[in-house]
């Protein structure tokens, strides 16, 4: 297993953000995490990257264990977050915004031509590489966020709901980019509220609720299950 | 001439303003954080080359990196037990004032262990040499006024490169932005933070010697009055902006003297301060400043 989460916990003073998740990732694999607003989502994805300290559990990426590990370490190793709201630095332009995805890089001589492949896929982003960033839209900023995070290098991208906010074109597109960057090996985490899409695009998926995995199985069983029908598909 | 060598005096005055002014506004810009063991280490600066060298004899190419070096662990203190104390322990330093309050706290305190040791006095300062002004045609200039100037204008010309085309002042412009992002990326804040209060430390200390070899005095409380004015040089200049700091330092050196050349010295301050206020009226955001997007908790 490329990532192994074991009965993880986030606490924030009284609060129990995440009370025993366990999860896995194998290498090329896109797992789903399912759930409502509040249920712990992004909270576990800060704790695999390391900038929340878990209250117990282990963690464990590429065969070492990282629970305690600085974040610029994980980042190192291959794991990256495309975090939820894309926090995109918008006084910062947009070439700077990549080159800090790639800012802990040991090897620099592939950057250039990575970035131009960025640029490529991206033409809306290529054509104003030196204005600030704040001038893009919703779904830019989000591409610009998946551009930084691919130039990290990772064998495990997160994405904390990456679809919040864009149109189901821009949806589609994110997605689309998603399975092709898997293609090409890259793991995927996949936190989403929109439960269809995701478990139409992960082999597995897993549901948080009130920071429990109350849930966890292949996508397809997921799929069918009655009760996740209800509660996340809209399904009568 | 005497008023060429008023305009002169002004200048030279600024860039003692707008070496201040640039600590200031560094920390603000960058960690969104009003320092105010600014003038505490400034004050360290001056007090402790001169301790060094009345009290301790100790030459003044030994004493003066010796005081800029203690200006750079004090202001390490400072991050240490403020900001990042506020940062581990509650997730953000700046959202509420402690910060702020805990720097006024430091500020006493290195003011208050220096008057227990060396007393509440003026201490004359010695100079190191014979005459530290120059005459060029008719007209006086203060060589540490001048060395001032020009390490101000050094020092933030270097920022400036720093900042707009490394990777260190990439990480830096991430932080100064958002703290929160800049950790998800990766970078580095214990190990980056310091770094912006060893500049503002350094910057700092070394007005602090520069101002008591211009006025060849120093006491505990001699940051005090500079540290108002290099604030509102940093107002003027627009929070955050380290150029605007310098303009603004300048220009209010520049008021200040001609003030006093025209008006006379009791009207100093009703004239800063009420030019201050207007501007403030007038353009919120300082001379270079950028209107605030949602940024500045004070």
């Amino acid at each position: 297993m490329l990532l192994e989460v074991e009965d993880l916990h986030v606490r924030y003073g009284r609060t129990h953000a995440v009370a025993g998740a366990t999860l896995s990732v194998a290498e090329g694999e896109i797992v789903a995490v399912l759930g409502a607003n509040g249920a712990g989502k992004s909270s576990l994805l800060k704790a695999i990257l390391g900038t929340v300290k878990p209250a117990g559990g282990r963690i464990r990426f590429a065969g070492a264990e990282i629970t305690q590990a600085p974040v610029p370490q994980r980042i190192r190793d291959g794991l990256v977050l495309v975090p939820e709201g894309r926090r995109i630095l918008v006084s910062m332009t947009i070439e700077e915004n990549l080159l800090l995805g790639a800012g802990l890089r040991r090897d620099r001589a592939t950057l250039p031509r990575e970035m131009d492949a960025i640029y490529d896929r991206f033409s809306n982003l290529a054509a104003r590489r030196d204005m600030p960033a704040a001038v893009l839209s919703g779904g830019e900023q989000q591409m610009l966020a998946i551009g930084r995070a691919m130039l990290a290098k990772p064998r495990l991208m997160m994405l904390d709901e990456p679809s919040l906010g864009l149109s189901p074109l821009l949806v589609d597109r994110v997605f689309s980019l998603l399975r092709e960057l898997n293609g090409g090996g890259m793991a995927v985490l996949l936190v989403e509220q929109n439960t269809r899409k995701t478990l139409e695009l992960a082999a597995r998926g897993s549901v948080l609720e009130l920071g429990r995995m109350v849930m966890a199985g292949s996508a397809a069983s997921l799929l069918a299950d009655e009760g996740l029908q209800r509660a996340y598909l809209g399904a009568g | 001439m005497i008023l060429l060598q008023q305009i002169i005096n002004g200048l030279m005055l600024g860039g003692l303003y707008a070496l201040v002014a640039v600590s200031f506004t560094f920390v603000i810009g960058m960690l969104n954080f009003l320092n105010f063991s600014i003038p505490g280490i400034f004050m360290l600066g001056g007090m402790l080359s001169w301790a060094l060298m009345v009290q301790y004899a100790l030459p003044w190419y030994a004493a003066v990196p010796l005081a800029l070096l203690a200006g750079i662990l004090a202001s390490l203190l400072v991050e240490r037990f403020t900001y990042r104390y506020m940062r581990t322990r509650f997730g953000d330093a700046t959202e509420h004032a402690i910060p702020l309050v805990s720097s006024i706290g430091f500020l006493i305190l290195f003011q208050g262990l220096v008057q227990i040791r060396w007393g509440a006095d003026l201490h004359n300062f010695p100079s190191p040499w014979e005459n530290t002004s120059l005459r060029i045609g008719g007209l006086l200039i203060s060589v540490p006024q001048v060395i001032s100037l020009a390490l101000a204008l050094t020092l933030v010309f270097g920022l400036t490169v720093l900042l707009r085309s490394t990777s260190l002042g990439r990480s830096l412009r991430a932080v100064a932005e958002s703290p929160d992002t800049a950790q998800l990326l990766g970078i580095d804040l214990p190990r980056l933070i310091p770094a912006v209060f060893v500049v503002a430390g350094l910057l700092s200390a070394l007005a602090g010697v520069l101002f008591a070899l211009n006025y060849l005095q120093v006491s505990p409380v001699m940051g005090d009055e500079i540290s108002s004015f290099a604030m509102a040089a940093m107002v003027v200049g627009g929070l955050g902006s380290v150029w605007g700091a310098i303009a603004g330092g300048l220009l209010l050196g520049l008021l200040e003297v001609l003030t006093i050349f025209f008006l006379g010295a009791k009207v100093i301050k009703p004239v800063v301060w009420g030019a201050l206020f207007l501007l403030i009226l007038l353009r919120p955001q300082g001379l270079f400043g950028k209107p605030s997007v949602g940024r500045g908790k004070f």
